[in-house]
This record gives C-alpha cells, sequence and structure tokens, in this order.
C-alpha cells in the first residue's frame, strides 16, 4: 500500500515537472486564433508546424545558434587546456609558492561575474571586443572550478605513472595529455559537459558583451526574440515558444544521452 | 621551473578578470565616470554618500530587502523541498530512477527559455493555471502586480531546484551505513524516527553545502528576473545584481554601479568568512 502510494505522488510530482516542457512543445504548435481561446486546448487542434519556419523570419535564430556554438567550441577548449595545464601544476609540479597561487585560483571561486561584470565590461570596450566572438569568449577562457575539479582527479594518479613517463623520457605536454587526461577520462568527461551546458546557456555575460544581433547567443536571443514582437506577444506566443523549444532541444538530448556522466561529476561536488 | 609556466597563463588570467576588476572597482567608485563620456574625476566618497545618506539609500534598502527575500525562499525551496523529495524519491528501481533523472532535468535548461514558458503558463488572461483555478472556483491570480511579481519569479526558481535539492539530498542518504538503521530497528524504531534520528543528524553537512551554495547562487540572482519582470513593477523585484546592471547600462552611473558592487560583494564575503567560521566549530563529518 505505502509502495503504491510512493509510486503515485513520484509520478504525479514528476508530471508536474514535465508540464511546462510539454506545453512549452504543444503551444509552439499552436495556431494564434487556438491560444487566445478562453479554454485552453491541452492538444493542438490543428498542428502548425510552420511556426518554427516563421520564427527565423522574426530574429536571426540561425546566427544566434552558430555564435553559441562558436563561443561553446571556443570557452570549452581553452578551460579544458588551460585548466589541464595549471591542475598539472597544481596537484604534480613542484615550485615555490604553489600552495600559495593555488589559493589564488581558489579565491577567485568566490568571485562571481556579477561582481566584476562592471570593471571586465570597461576593459573589453577599451579592447573593442563589444559584440565578437574576443569578447564572448575570453573573459570566460579559465574557470576555477575546472581547474578544482581537474586537480582533484589528477591528484590521485600515481606518481609512479609521471615517474615512468619522465624516465622514457616524455614531455609535460605529453604526460597531459597522453598520461593523466586518458587516465582521468570520466572526470574530463563530466568537466566537458558542464562547460558546454553552462555555455549553452550562458545569458549575463554575453548581455553585457553584445549590444546587436550579431553576436548574440541563443539564450538571450529568445528572450530578445520575445521583445522584438514588442506589444504582439501574446497572439505569437506559438513562435516565441517555437524558439523556446529549439534553444533547449539540444540541452535535452545531451541530458538524456549523457547523464551518467553529469550525475558522477555531481556526487563528487555533493561529498565534497 | 617549467612547472611554474603550467600555472601561469590561469594565474594571469585570474589577475586580468579576477582580482584587477575588483581593484578598478574602487577605484571608479571614487570616481563620477559615466559611461558616455570619457573623462572623469575623483569625487572621493561622494557616490558612497549618495548610496548611504543620499536618495541611494532607499534603493539599496529596497533591493536588499527583495534579494534576501527571493534568496530566503530559494534556500527554503532547496532544503525543504529537497529533503521531502530526497524521501519521496529514495527507492531503487528503473521506473524510480528515471522519474528522478526528469525531476532533476530542469537545471539544466536555460532560465530564459523556462522563464518564457512559465510566463505563459501564468499569463493573467490566457494562462492555463488560472484557467484551472477557475474551474476549481478560485479566483485568478494576476502575477503582473507588486506583490505577486517575485511569486511568479519563485515559482520558476522552485522548478529549477527542487531536483537539485533532492538529488544532492540522495546522493548524500546513498553514503550513510546501513547497520545504523538496522540497529534502530532492533531497538524498535519506527521508519519516522529512523529518518528524524539517524538521516537527518548524517545529513546535517548536505544541508549545510546547499545552505551555502544556494545563499550564493540566489544573492546573485539576475535571469529570470531580467526575462520575467525587468525588476518591475515599481522596483518590486528589483534584486540588487539587476540594479548594478540598471544603474551601469540604462542610466550610465558606472561610479555608482561600482560602489553598490562593492556593498554586494562585501555581503558576499562576509557571508563566506562567517560560514567557514561556523562549519570549523559546528559540524560533525561522519569519519
Amino acid at each position: 500500500m505505502l509502495t503504491f502510494f510512493q509510486y503515485l505522488f513520484a509520478i504525479v510530482f514528476t508530471l508536474i515537472i514535465v508540464f511546462p516542457f510539454y506545453w512549452m512543445i504543444i503551444t509552439s504548435l499552436k495556431t494564434s486564433e487556438e491560444l487566445l481561446r478562453p479554454v485552453p486546448t491541452l492538444w493542438p487542434l490543428k498542428f502548425q508546424w510552420n511556426n518554427y519556419v516563421d520564427v527565423f523570419k522574426m530574429a536571426p535564430l540561425g546566427q544566434y545558434i552558430l555564435n553559441t556554438i562558436i563561443m561553446t567550441i571556443g570557452v570549452m577548449t581553452l578551460q579544458i587546456i588551460i585548466g589541464s595545464f595549471a591542475a598539472y601544476g597544481f596537484s604534480k609540479g613542484k615550485f615555490p609558492g604553489r600552495d600559495i597561487l593555488f589559493i589564488v585560483v581558489l579565491g577567485a571561486l568566490m568571485v562571481p561575474i556579477q561582481v566584476t561584470f562592471v570593471p571586465i565590461y570597461v576593459m573589453i570596450a577599451k579592447l573593442k571586443w563589444i559584440n565578437t566572438f574576443a569578447g564572448l569568449i575570453v573573459p570566460n577562457a579559465v574557470s576555477a572550478y575546472t581547474i578544482f575539479m581537474l586537480r582533484q582527479t589528477f591528484k590521485s594518479v600515481d606518481d609512479a605513472f609521471i615517474e615512468a613517463a619522465q624516465l622514457e623520457g616524455l614531455g609535460r605536454i605529453d604526460i597531459i595529455f597522453r598520461i593523466l587526461i586518458p587516465l582521468c577520462k570520466p572526470t574530463m568527461l563530466t568537466v566537458t559537459i558542464i562547460t558546454f551546458i553552462d555555455s549553452w546557456n550562458a545569458y549575463f555575460w554575453p548581455k553585457i558583451a553584445t549590444t546587436t544581433p550579431l553576436r548574440r547567443t541563443i539564450a538571450l536571443g529568445v528572450y530578445e526574440l520575445k521583445r522584438s514582437y514588442a506589444g504582439l506577444e501574446t497572439m505569437n506566443q506559438n513562435q516565441i515558444m517555437a524558439g523556446a523549444v529549439i534553444t533547449i532541444v539540444p540541452i535535452i538530448i545531451l541530458f538524456i544521452l549523457l547523464q551518467k556522466y553529469i550525475l558522477t561529476g555531481f556526487s563528487k561536488v555533493a561529498s565534497k | 621551473m617549467k612547472d611554474f609556466l603550467c600555472v601561469l597563463p590561469a594565474v594571469i588570467f585570474f589577475a586580468l578578470f579576477v582580482y584587477y576588476p575588483i581593484l578598478k572597482l574602487f577605484q571608479i567608485s571614487f570616481t563620477n565616470w559615466n559611461l558616455i563620456s570619457d573623462t572623469y574625476k575623483y569625487v572621493g566618497l561622494k557616490n558612497f554618500k549618495w548610496l548611504f545618506q543620499g536618495s541611494g539609500f532607499a534603493s539599496l534598502i529596497n533591493s536588499l530587502t527583495i534579494t534576501f527575500r527571493y534568496t530566503f525562499w530559494e534556500i527554503v525551496i532547496t532544503i525543504a523541498g529537497g529533503l521531502l523529495l530526497a524521501a519521496l524519491f529514495n527507492r531503487e528501481s528503473k521506473v524510480f530512477s528515471a522519474l528522478r533523472s526528469i525531476v532533476f532535468m530542469p537545471r539544466y535548461i536555460a532560465i530564459s527559455a523556462s522563464a518564457i514558458v512559465f510566463m505563459w503558463i501564468l499569463n493573467d488572461q490566457y494562462g492555463i493555471l488560472n484557467y484551472v483555478l477557475g474551474v476549481i472556483g478560485l479566483k485568478p491570480i494576476m502575477f503582473n502586480t507588486e506583490e505577486n511579481a517575485l511569486t511568479a519569479v519563485l515559482i520558476l526558481t522552485c522548478w529549477r531546484v527542487i531536483g537539485y535539492g533532492m538529488m544532492i539530498y540522495l546522493s548524500a542518504m546513498k553514503g550513510i551505513s546501513p547497520e545504523y538503521y538496522e540497529a534502530a530497528k532492533l531497538d524498535g524504531a519506527n521508519s519516522f524516527q529512523r529518518f528524524r534520528f539517524i538521516t537527518l543528524p548524517l545529513l546535517s553537512p548536505t544541508t549545510l553545502f546547499l545552505f551555502v551554495t544556494t545563499f550564493i547562487a540566489s544573492m546573485k540572482v539576475f535571469q529570470s528576473i531580467d526575462v520575467m519582470t525587468s525588476g518591475g513593477p515599481y522596483g518590486a523585484t528589483e534584486v540588487i545584481v539587476y540594479w548594478i546592471y540598471e544603474l551601469a547600462f540604462v542610466d550610465f552611473r558606472v561610479d555608482r554601479a561600482a560602489a553598490v558592487t562593492l556593498v554586494f560583494f562585501v555581503i558576499l564575503m562576509g557571508f563566506t568568512a562567517a560560514t567557514m567560521k561556523f562549519t570549523e566549530r559546528n559540524i560533525y563529518y561522519e569519519s
């Protein structure tokens, strides 16, 4: 009996969580006339797939998606490469002042972009980097969180591997890319996926660093899309929802395929 | 020494994009710099006088009140909601593992896209929520009012974070040794007592972790406010980061924005220092 209620409540709660996703998709397929009915319909009377075509005419969503992909690849690559080198230095390297410098890096974890964005904007503007990929990517090129996570796993690798590699005459780059990274694959994957998702969904910094649609990213673009229907938002909810669906579908697919890695990373953070 | 070169790019980055901007904030806050003009003068404490004694004070109190109110509810939802859900979803089966994933997923969905659908669900005239309320005989709720705007944002927040709280608690609960429960069963403790006297105390480090991380995350709230309310109506949802953003990029008063940012920064640092002190003294970690 208890089991029955546990299943019942869990399923009902899950349906409540699913509902906004369902409503987003259903609304994106309705006609404008159907949106404005006093009694909302739970299933479109007539599927208007054209909403997904029309929304691209209202805003350069294709450009937004391309911008997001380029920014995401740039941020991911830089964070992983610079982060791996730093994590190697802080876990296996030996030099004076190592622990103090590591505290300097950890300190950065406590200073969010919401504190530093005004001065960083000023710097970026001086470099004429507003509305450029450099402006979107460079301020996110290194993540203290990535360095911290990678350092923890690199530390767990036995020094014997590294000493053996050094005897074979391998340099640091080979040690990092041919020994440490392959040995720490699960953490590398977790960090990469989290970076990907964060970058895809980035909103705050792109909002500061872009002023025109030219380099706008998709999470930001979907809100600007809504604004482009100024005054007529209600009857165009179907197209706005189509834009929202386009924004979230890549992440949903990624989540379903790779949630195993998201969850492992996650329990590591929780048990810290 | 080559090892030092490995960490150098990261260290230079943090110097340029974290530590230098903090120093720069102090500098800007002592000027009368307006984003539109190229020149500025040093004006001493004028911006801080505006903030604490002048017309900025009422806005500061307003935005801090709203930010703390939002933070309070996000913490309650994450901890209390997360714990309740963890108790409900704590069952080993394929079905439950799938349900857990679904409940957890909203955290990874772009807030802007989620906010858009929530605004449609909560729409005063065409929203399905008000339709359902009407069907069961309740009055419709207008979410675009001063009293209700923050609630609308919190409904979205609840959807986003409750599964996160659940997952954190569940992974901590997995770590509790079953021996404790068996011993308690032998002593005749029922399932509520076992939860109250074994699970809850052993989860206290997890609760502290959630408290600290949620506090810091929710003090920074911006995106859902920007999309759903733009700080309005009449400043009813003007949280601190949104206010700083408006000062800098709508009013172009970077000098004032810098002064407010410093207050915000001091609050975050003070909180972090306080929790570190508290953790050292009070939290019992198993082994």
